[in-house]
């Protein structure tokens, strides 16, 4: 205070100069309200302004993502995969659920000598995800055992969340981005489920194939 | 400035501001954003790892409600205001500000630069007790001497671009688009620093008017330092218990 003025009355706003500020502040207010923060936390887009500069997707999303969290309360049914595996590309060379038949069986495929390199998934799945959509298969697979892996799509890109998870850690992250083919192997980092999360942003329905063979013990459906 | 008379109100005043600073801060946590455990973070942070590219609106929208919501930078902007009166000091003082976020924010996100976001925000709270002790004159009182108020108002700034990096950090921004988005980003902090600049000016014009502005004064200066206080104690707690 020792350092300060007291304010010259002339420094200071008239009142009439006060009232018209606080009004054009309460209708710019109102203004930003309806055309930006409306449209760009809550998708609602009354002047149609917030679409304009794509503030209104940035909304929707917002709001999806909240649904989503909120839905995440309940645990997912986990349906196991590898027992409905559709295409004829899985062999017929049944794999057995204990570890060991399963590392012979794939030592039998590869050194089958009558056969071309044809690759042998062990399970396949194909599904459709609408515009916005999500989808999300993991393999339960022991520390260290790998797994070998591709996936497409029919089209777009989309964005993937390769990440694993187990009883006691939600979100263990592996990679993520945004493709439209990816192929490679997946290490488990440690005892646990461990697969990919896909999200359709494409604007159309999207169709995503996952094939995977190694070791893992199955495949389950998480969303 | 200390008579027994006006000590009791000057309590009342600075503990109704301590509850409502701890209600504002409890308010904030409950809106900050968490994963689902599928990984999958809602809010902003869903919204920013969900696209991808140069997205002009939307990072110039996330800028300014940083700084509308960044409640210790508009406690620091608060303090540097308290005391000047001419719109052309308002005008270099905030644009010293101005810069010096900017500076940071830029090299920090760029540069990639990792600081624990707890420390950085703690310096901030000291920023504002900074200020509200500048605004006290405790400097020239304990010293003899004035610190430069530009120049501590820029130093500052630096600290808050860097607040404001951490922030934009957490966001995991993809490479593609990233200074286009970032400079969105900046002239949206800029664009939110001038609406809060207006509404705080516009009640700072109400109160100028009244007595009770030169007689509580000094008592709001301490409501600030304290404030700058609980910020610096929140976010220092944060760093050893998180």
């Amino acid at each position: 205070m020792y350092n300060a003025n007291k304010p010259d009355p002339s420094d200071l706003p008239s009142t009439a100069r006060l009232l018209k500020s606080t009004a054009i502040a309460a209708v710019t207010a109102f203004a930003i309200l309806v055309t930006v923060v409306l449209p760009a936390e809550y998708g609602v887009d009354p002047t149609r302004v917030g679409s304009l500069f794509g503030l209104t997707e940035m909304g929707r999303i917002k709001m999806q993502l909240a649904e989503e969290a909120a839905a995440d309360g309940a645990a997912p049914a986990e349906i196991i995969v590898s027992e409905h595996a559709t295409d004829a590309v899985v062999q017929a060379t049944s794999v057995e659920a204990a570890a060991s038949d399963e590392t012979s069986a794939a030592e039998t495929n590869a050194s089958a000598p009558a056969e071309p390199a044809a690759l042998v998934w062990r399970d396949e799945v194909s599904f459709t995800l609408a515009a916005d959509a999500a989808a999300e298969y993991k393999l339960v697979m022991k520390e260290g055992e790998t797994a070998t892996f591709e996936w497409f799509t029919d089209g777009a890109k989309a964005n993937y969340d390769t990440h694993a998870d187990r009883p006691g850690l939600d979100y263990y992250n592996y990679e993520k981005g945004s493709l439209a083919r990816q192929e490679g192997t997946l290490t488990a980092a440690f005892d646990g489920s461990h697969g990919w999360f896909w999200r359709n942003r494409s604007g159309a329905p999207l169709t995503i194939t996952l094939r995977t063979r190694g070791e893992y013990e199955e495949m389950k459906k998480v969303l | 400035m200390t008579s027994v008379r006006h000590q009791p109100r000057g309590a009342l005043a600075r503990l109704f501001s301590l509850l409502i600073a701890l209600a504002a801060c409890l308010a904030l946590t409950s809106l900050m954003s968490t994963a689902s455990a599928h990984g999958v973070a809602d809010g902003d942070k869903g919204y920013i790892q969900e696209t991808t590219g140069f997205l002009f609106a939307p990072f110039v929208y996330l800028g300014a409600k940083h700084m509308v919501t960044g409640y210790d930078h508009l406690l620091f902007l608060f303090g540097v205001i308290f005391f000047l009166y001419k719109m052309k000091d308002i005008g270099i003082y905030v644009t010293m500000f101005a810069v010096g976020h900017s500076v940071t924010l830029l090299f920090g996100v760029l540069a990639n630069i990792s600081v624990s976001p707890y420390l950085i925000d703690a310096i901030i709270g000291l920023s504002v007790v900074y200020k509200a002790l500048d605004n006290l004159g405790a400097y020239q009182r304990w010293f003899g001497f004035q610190p430069n108020t530009k120049a501590a108002t820029l130093i500052f700034g630096l600290f808050h671009g860097f607040g404001l990096a951490t922030k934009l950090q957490d966001f995991q921004l993809a490479p593609d688009g990233l200074i286009l988005n970032l400079i969105s980003f900046n002239i949206g902090v800029e664009l939110g620093q001038l609406l809060a600049l207006g509404a705080i000016l516009v009640a700072m014009g109400y109160w100028r008017r009244t007595r009770s502005f030169w007689r509580h004064a000094y008592t709001a200066n301490v409501v600030l330092m304290s404030l700058g206080f609980i910020l610096t104690g929140y976010q220092l707690a944060g760093f050893f218990l998180v």
